[in-house]
């Protein structure tokens, strides 16, 4: 009977091994967790009632403010299946603002992401997840993804209600507005992007919208309140929004 | 000895059965139905360009077809009921909207344009009259949720087909679950719209050596050949490109046609070139259908183009010469590209 528990156990152990990927002990793991914080000139953004001023002086509100986050890669390679999903980062939906993916286990230096939806995902047919045209930032008339959105009203609106609507999207030609983004840890901040084995790194950044309206352009809320197909004003838009981002800070636990 | 040798391979079997199965991480959720799919192809007629893969991320199945086709011509996918997909595109008009310049939307509306027949949509790379539609599978996303057509949200007709009796054991049978998501909605419904193949004409017939052309129409396929070929390029009868052919513009719409999409003034007042198979069925003509007959359509290649217009098709800058006798024998041709085996198949019908 013993040598018969023993067979079965042995048995069982090759099944229970054949389920498990083969183990590789130079392939240590950890979390990365980018968390965004949404800001109007470093001050939280609040949805509806927060009321905020431009380089201009012109006065507006947000009511939503979304953005595509894709294609993360750390020091130069992607990274992870994780790293390579589609991300909405959507002020209105807490939970999205933060993801995670799994990195290897080092040091990293740098942090790029394409803030969009790349080219292949906008003419590859009906997508799922993030990427649903349910999330309301696909375009039925023209096919392709609104890349970021941001809607509000101002008084220097000029349009119905006083809008300020930016829907900013195009993947081809010279009026793309896909941006890679690359971010760096600042100076200040004396933490490395230290990816330990089954540890988290958390990375902060900061996206601050008020850089819709200067930057590479000035696009003033009385002359451009509302961007609502690709063209050269969404370009001009995404040029300024792709300033926004920046590393405030960086959590290793 | 005997029964613990027995009993000894049946736990290791058990063992083995339960292991392996907890292995697999594509089991059905909440399904017991196995998911056998019956795979099918698109047909591809003899001769015929090989089209883009429309389907290589939506495996082709029997089951997704059917479900595609049941989609196609259920009224809830509109806001009231009363706008399946099917009510503006009719198989006896070769699924465009049979005598009307444009087809009919809830609520009383109108659309503003004329809705194009859909056979042979593998082929194209671009859709609308306007090319602003990339890939069949986002298309009906478009009439769901215009409110000039079938005036819903994506989500209402979902909600509505979970609901269904029906629909979630179909989804599960087509796509391996019985969720039902935007994704596999579209992708069912470009299963049954992308295999529409209409390769069964007179013409094709004839090019087959199953059938001749009687003089008349032999006459006006040569004339087709010398005089319209160039844009309505055979086996399709379209070159899949947007051109202007010289129409004013029609000023209540203000449609300047694939401008809106390219944002690039040198296209404005194109629009894409239709295909002509079945075009007798698909009348009225143009994107506005301004012109209700054939004959019509053709006189204004002969006297109507506006030879002003900028962007006019430099092919059509001195118009198309076309005697009353050669318009007759291109009427004649053009008959032999209507395909009743694609308007009567029961595989497309209801």
């Amino acid at each position: 009977m013993n040598r018969t528990l023993l067979i079965l156990l042995f048995s069982t152990g090759l099944f229970l091994l054949s389920c498990q990927k083969s183990p590789d002990e130079d392939l240590r793991t950890g979390t990365v967790k980018i968390t965004f914080k949404n800001t109007v000139k470093g001050n939280p953004l609040v949805l509806n009632t927060g009321v905020y001023s431009n380089s201009f002086g012109e006065q507006y509100n947000v009511a939503k403010f979304k953005y595509y986050i894709s294609n993360v890669v750390m020091n130069g390679t992607q990274i992870s299946a994780g790293s390579s999903e589609y991300y909405l980062v959507d002020e209105g939906n807490a939970a999205s603002l933060s993801f995670s993916f799994t990195a290897k286990s080092q040091i990293y230096s740098s942090l790029s992401f394409l803030l969009g939806v790349d080219s292949a995902r906008n003419v590859s047919g009906a997508q799922t997840g993030a990427l649903d045209p349910l999330n309301d930032m696909f375009w039925t008339w023209n096919s392709g993804y609104i890349m970021a959105k941001l809607e509000g009203t101002s008084p220097q609106s000029t349009v119905v209600n006083n809008k300020v609507e930016y829907h900013i999207g195009g993947f081809a030609g010279t009026n793309s507005v896909l941006k890679n983004i690359n971010l760096t840890v600042p100076s200040s901040i004396n933490v490395p992007l230290n990816v330990d084995p089954d540890k988290t790194c958390e990375i902060f950044i900061e996206a601050d919208l008020d850089t819709w309206w200067q930057g590479a352009y000035d696009l003033k809320i009385a002359v451009n309140p509302a961007a609502t197909h690709p063209g050269a004003l969404a370009k001009n838009i995404s040029d300024n929004y792709s300033n926004m981002f920046k590393i405030t800070d960086v959590k290793l636990y | 000895m005997k029964l613990r040798i027995i009993l000894f391979f049946l736990i290791t079997i058990l063992c083995s059965a339960i292991f392996i199965s907890a292995c697999k991480n594509n089991d059905v959720p909440g399904d017991n139905v196995p998911y056998n799919p019956t795979y099918i192809n698109l047909e591809v007629p003899a001769g015929w360009p090989t089209p883009p893969d429309i389907y290589v991320n939506n495996k082709l199945t029997e089951e997704g077809f059917q479900l595609g086709k049941k989609l196609f011509y259920d009224g809830r996918l509109s806001k009231d009921g009363n706008f399946p997909c099917a009510s503006c595109h009719q198989q006896f008009a070769a699924f465009a909207t049979y005598d009307h310049d444009f087809s009919h939307g809830f609520n009383n509306t109108f659309t503003t344009r004329n809705a194009p027949g859909l056979f042979n949509l593998a082929w194209m790379t671009k859709l609308h009259w306007d090319g602003g539609i990339n890939h069949i599978e986002v298309q009906p996303l478009a009439p769901i949720t215009a409110q000039n057509e079938m005036a819903e949200t994506v989500e209402n007709v979902l909600n509505k087909l979970k609901a269904d009796g029906d629909y979630p054991r179909m989804f599960q049978s087509a796509f391996g679950t019985t969720e039902i998501n935007s994704q596999k909605l579209l992708k069912a419904l470009a299963q049954f719209m992308g295999t529409i193949v209409s390769s069964n004409a007179k013409y094709d017939k004839v090019k087959r050596g199953e059938a001749s052309f009687t003089a008349p129409e032999q006459n006006g396929y040569n004339l087709f050949k010398a005089k319209c070929e160039t844009c309505h390029k055979e086996p399709l009868f379209t070159d899949n490109s947007f051109r202007n052919n010289g129409m004013a513009v029609n000023t209540f719409l203000n449609d300047y046609g694939r401008m809106r999409i390219s944002n690039d003034k040198n296209d404005s007042l194109k629009f894409k070139v239709p295909s002509l198979r079945n075009v007798i069925l698909t009348f009225p003509y143009m994107h506005d259908g301004r012109f209700y007959s054939i004959g019509q359509a053709i006189d204004h290649y002969r006297t109507g183009i506006i030879t002003t217009q900028p962007t006019l098709d430099p092919l059509l800058i001195n118009r198309i010469a076309i005697t009353n006798t050669e318009k007759n024998d291109l009427i004649y041709f053009l008959q032999t590209l209507t395909d009743t085996t694609m308007t009567r198949s029961p595989r497309f019908a209801q």
